[in-house]
């Protein structure tokens, strides 16, 4: 036929036209990289900062292979590392699972979502970081309590989303579904859920954020392992490359814990943005 | 003198009526009002329609054309069971209608189609959640996907296709239950105009094959007297029927009829009305 040429498949908005530029947008990344590295080298080896207030680079690297080599206070970085982790990802998927599917039948169903809004709207501005001492008090320093805190963390920011991801789905999808004599269940799985995925991604991507920070943050309050006991016991003892190797691993693995996230996303909800 | 054998014919006939024409009533609007709540709190109702008498029967194509605002697609949105009339009666088959169902398929002038399921998925939907077993509707998919030129898309998601195979999409996935009744708010509307043509003969060519029941919305006149057996012109404010047309044209139809007397003179006429409702409806803003 003759008007039925398939729309091609766009790049992403960027992709093509960075590689045209001059300077595409990943090269003025790495001079500026570079630039802040260059300007550390000279602040610190020419004396202008002392190695109290920001050590050199190479005082951080021979720090960091040491730490490779020897560990932190009996336990290995990897060990640190993991524990973090472990941490984390077990209470943000619970906590996550649990917002997601009550977020969704809250946004379904408008009797759940008039007796969840009250509590939920209440709770929501508290910052997580305020539940630790209450976490502390429940259950005690041990591992359950921070999971728990984390779990809770996870809950607050994906329930929200996932609930204005369903209630927001829009009308001419559920309408659809109805013409088509789809029963609710199969309304809920195969069309609420999926149109919901964008928002529920937004959730997940926020909770992973703050679980992370939440972590940390509860790690420097009674804990033997893990990454935030590591600087807080770092800095204690004013060993300061340890603290900044701590940060540097803390910043790398949020952002690899949202690239993780990021491309599971692109890979489900490859249609974003262009239903 | 009495006129015995006319007499008798015509009682027959008045028997035969309601089980063997092909005139048999599929949707009646009697006196069918439909109020909106006003958007502003202190204003008055929306008056969308009022009074609206239509008939459609049985395998009939009829079009409504309109200012816009004039109640469109209130009136389809209502046999297509998302919205009850306020007073009146609306009846399919002489029951009234309680909610959407797949006995009257919608096609939606656009982005109706689940952008994560591909071609196929799309068009199976509903079928293969009714519990129909997946020969049978893979089979029906099948069929449909060649009748609406689509062979070969099937794996693809609608934001890979164009406007005009989307809308094709949508085509088939109402047909594929059957439905005695299709509802088309504006379905071409988005579409340039070569693609336009081709989707008007490709529903004919379909109406062809499964004879439903359809109401089709366009602002296109020429769209409307092409596919139809009947064009309503609505008025806006209140929305009521202002001219009724019937188009005496056997179908299928080639493109010459566009340009035949018939049809020139027929859009003459509708013009002229929707012309006339349109300036009535700017004037009362
Ligand atoms: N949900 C609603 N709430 C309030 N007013 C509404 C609602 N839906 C429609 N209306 C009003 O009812 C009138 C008829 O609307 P409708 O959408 O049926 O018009 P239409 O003929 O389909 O117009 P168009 O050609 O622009 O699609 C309009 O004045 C509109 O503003
Ligand atoms: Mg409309």
């Amino acid at each position: 036929m003759v008007v039925t040429n398939v729309v091609k498949q766009q790049a992403p908005v960027g992709v093509d036209a960075e590689t045209s530029k001059p300077f595409p947008s990943v090269a003025i990344s790495l001079i500026s990289l570079g630039a802040i590295m260059a300007v550390w080298f000279v602040v610190t080896n020419t004396g202008i900062l002392g190695p109290k207030q920001l050590p050199t680079p190479q005082a951080l690297v021979s720090r960091f292979l040491e730490l490779i080599k020897d560990g932190y206070q009996g336990s290995s970085l990897m060990g640190h590392i993991t524990t973090s982790l472990t941490r984390t990802l077990s209470g943000f998927v619970i906590g996550s699972v649990v917002g997601i599917v009550v977020g969704l039948v809250a946004g379904y169903n408008r009797v759940i979502s008039a007796a969840l809004s009250p509590i939920m709207s209440f709770i929501r501005p508290i910052p997580p970081i305020a539940f630790i001492p209450m976490a502390v008090l429940y259950f005690g320093l041990g591992e359950t309590g921070k999971v728990i805190l984390i779990a809770v963390t996870s809950f607050n920011y994906t329930v929200v989303n996932a609930q204005s991801g369903a209630a927001g789905v829009p009308i001419a999808y559920r309408r659809a579904a109805a013409t088509l004599g789809v029963s609710k269940t199969q309304e809920f799985f195969k069309v609420i859920v999926p149109a919901a995925l964008p928002s529920i991604f937004t959730g997940l991507k926020t909770a992973l954020a703050l679980s992370w920070a939440v972590v940390v943050a509860a790690e420097l309050v009674g804990a033997q392992k893990g990454l935030g006991f590591l600087i807080n016991q770092a800095a204690l003892f004013f060993d300061i490359p340890t603290v900044f190797i701590g940060i540097i691993l803390i910043g790398i693995i949020g952002l690899l814990l949202n690239l993780a996230l990021s491309l599971l996303e692109k890979k489900l909800v490859h249609w974003r943005g262009r239903g | 003198m009495t006129t015995q054998p006319a007499a008798g014919a015509s009682r027959l006939k008045e028997q035969g009526m309601s089980v063997t024409l092909p005139t048999q009533e599929k949707i009646v609007f009697s006196q069918v009002d439909k109020l909106f709540a006003s958007p502003s709190k202190t204003g008055d109702q929306v008056r969308a329609l009022v009074g609206l008498d239509l008939t459609v029967h049985k395998s009939e194509i009829v079009s409504i054309v309109g200012p816009t605002g004039c109640g469109k697609s209130t009136a389809l949105n209502m046999v297509a069971g998302f919205d009850a009339p306020t007073n009146g009666s609306l009846r399919l088959d002489g029951k009234a209608i309680v909610k959407p169902g797949p006995d009257r398929a919608v096609v939606f002038q656009q982005a109706a189609l689940f952008p994560w399921m591909n071609v196929l998925e799309n068009i199976t939907f509903g079928i293969k959640s009714r519990g129909v077993a997946k020969e049978q509707y893979m089979a029906s998919a099948e069929k449909l996907i060649r009748a609406v030129g689509l062979n070969g898309f099937e794996k693809h998601f609608p934001y890979q296709i164009s406007g005009g195979m989307q809308q094709r999409v949508q085509i088939a996935r109402a047909l594929i239950s059957n439905p005695e009744v299709l509802l088309m708010d504006e379905p071409f509307g988005a579409l340039d105009y070569q693609t336009r043509i081709l989707m008007q003969q490709l529903l004919l060519e379909l109406w062809r094959e499964f004879k439903p029941t359809i109401l089709f919305i366009t602002h296109d006149v020429t769209e409307a007297i092409y596919i139809s057996d009947r064009v309503i012109v609505m008025g806006a404010r209140p929305g009521r029927v202002k001219l009724e047309v019937a188009v005496e044209e056997p179908k299928p139809r080639s493109l010459d009829f566009l340009t035949s007397e018939l049809f020139t003179g027929l859009e003459h006429q509708i013009l002229e009305t929707v012309q006339h409702e349109a300036t009535a409806s700017h004037a009362a803003h």
